[in-house]
């Protein structure tokens, strides 16, 4: 059984089709690139995995599961904005994650944070969006989660904290777990990926290893990608 | 689950209400000070700004329970937050259940402060004996205990008040089920549920009164010089209704949260 199991899946919004049939399996114990343009249908695509937007058809299946409760135990999800409660300090979200989520590790986030030069002490309100950044990928890492789906994690914070971010997710999720980052910025995570899903107007254009991609498009990820979507 | 998330939006409200229910209390003890007899004519005046202050805050909290429970609702299921809230391993019904209850235990909180702030700032035994007075007056118009006039009145309050939220809250849910116009649609279709839901409830009082003529007089003399158990039936049937009303637009909050949403 794949991990994770995308069948017949369509979103639309009114008349406008985001996403069209879009049918993936993906395996544990992989990090995979979900790699297209702005409006691609990625965002979306990882909203439907989230129960955060409801499918017009087809189904998602995570360990046989479909979307709910089960799934979310085992999910770890960073979206691209910010969701925290500002009236909420620190320590307070990490308690709050603790309530929730068997797998959170709070020894982990205090270490984290503290890498990432932040205070639990700190109220929300009084930060920067880019800190709030650093607060959720620490959330998102500090969980001992079966599945990692990274919405943007690079986009809002500067090269030294990227190298960081990437040099953490390949430090700190176990081997059995699976880790779906998608991004602009290819060139830079592309040396942690195993798998890329090319996706476009709402379609999977090109879906495999990495490796394999590389052997057979003769190019790295990130020129396979200047080719394709080439304006 | 539902105690965390409970836990959770309690401390959120306590938060937002808690600085109204304190400025309310503080008046009231400052109205209560400076209504002693023989002030100066500044003590006096500042002691009418205060009493002032004491209904303002109480008509805050009223409001306030309403608006901040409902902008809660919103920001938790459909604005930023509902990335985490609907990411938490936890039902929809719990997500719901736990925004009713935090609703329902700040109505009899505020109803508390309200009653608290009121006694403090204006109790006299003067105005005690006026009070009682006047509803013994009507009490004994309608035939009916004290106790019984001012509990069915209060209920009667709280239930309206309850069902507006309600009415708020599936406005909200039908509203942001829209791509476009999601505000703007929610305020409206709360709105048109609101008009439904008392419509209904005057629409089966009608009906019971095809078989209760005192309670038909109501709707033939169009005044609320009514018989005197029809006014008790009314009472209680609205209550019932009521109740029934908010538990049926509780269910369909539910159905269609679980359903699916589509946040922004």
């Amino acid at each position: 059984m794949e991990f994770l199991e995308i069948k017949n899946l369509s979103k639309k919004f009114d008349e406008k089709c985001v996403l069209n049939d879009i049918n993936l399996n993906l395996s544990s114990g992989k990090i995979i690139g979900l790699l297209g343009k702005n409006g691609a249908g990625k965002t979306t695509l990882i909203k439907l995995i989230n129960d955060l937007l409801t499918p017009t058809s087809g189904a998602i299946f995570v360990k046989g599961n479909k979307i709910g409760v089960e799934t979310k135990k085992i999910i770890s999800y960073l979206p691209e904005r910010t969701y925290l409660n500002n009236q909420m300090k620190v320590k307070e979200i990490f308690r709050y994650f603790e309530d929730f989520y068997d797998d959170f590790d709070i020894q982990k986030a205090m270490r984290l944070l503290k890498d990432l030069d932040l205070d639990e002490n700190q109220s929300l309100s009084k930060m920067s969006k880019g800190m709030k950044e650093k607060v959720q990928l620490v959330l998102v890492l500090s969980r001992e989660a079966e599945l990692y789906i990274l919405d943007e994690p690079l986009g809002g914070v500067d090269p030294a904290t990227r190298d960081y971010i990437l040099d953490t997710i390949l430090s700190n999720f176990n081997e059995n777990a699976s880790v779906i980052i998608s991004t602009h910025l290819i060139a830079d995570i592309e040396r942690i990926l195993d798998e890329a899903v090319f996706i476009d107007k709402g379609r999977i254009v090109l879906q495999g290893d990495t490796d394999d991609l590389r052997r057979q498009e003769n190019a790295s990820i990130d020129e396979i990608f200047r080719r394709m979507f080439k304006c | 689950m539902l105690i965390k998330l409970l836990k959770y939006d309690l401390k959120y409200m306590l938060k937002n209400m808690s600085v109204f229910y304190i400025l309310s209390l503080f008046f009231a003890i400052t109205t209560r000070l400076l209504s002693l007899p023989e002030q100066t004519i500044m003590l006096d005046i500042l002691g009418k700004i205060s009493s002032g202050c004491v209904i303002a805050m109480i008509a805050n909290i009223v409001i306030n329970t309403m608006m901040r429970s409902w902008i809660r609702f919103k920001e938790s299921l459909y604005k930023d937050e509902s990335y985490l809230t609907h990411t938490l391993p936890v039902t929809k019904s719990d997500i719901y259940n736990s925004k009713f209850i935090q609703t329902l235990i700040f109505f009899l909180i505020g109803f508390a402060v309200v009653l608290l702030s009121l006694f403090t700032a204006y109790y006299t035994p003067d105005a005690w004996t006026t009070i009682k007075e006047y509803i013994r007056t009507i009490t004994i118009g309608f035939n009916m205990s004290t106790t019984f006039f001012v509990s069915i009145a209060v209920i009667v309050i709280f239930l309206e008040l309850f069902n507006a939220i309600q009415c708020g809250f599936l406005g909200i849910i039908q509203g942001y089920k829209r791509n476009s116009g999601k505000v703007g649609f929610s305020v409206l279709y709360g709105f048109i549920i609101y008009l439904v839901a008392q419509t209904l409830v005057l629409g089966l009082v009608f009906a019971y009164g095809l078989f209760d003529p005192t309670v038909m007089e109501l709707f033939k003399t169009g005044t609320i010089s009514i018989d005197v158990n029809a006014f008790k039936t009314l009472a209680i049937i609205a209550s019932i209704l009521y109740v029934v009303i908010i538990l049926s637009m509780s269910v369909i909050c539910k159905r269609v949260l679980r359903k699916g949403v589509n946040v922004e």
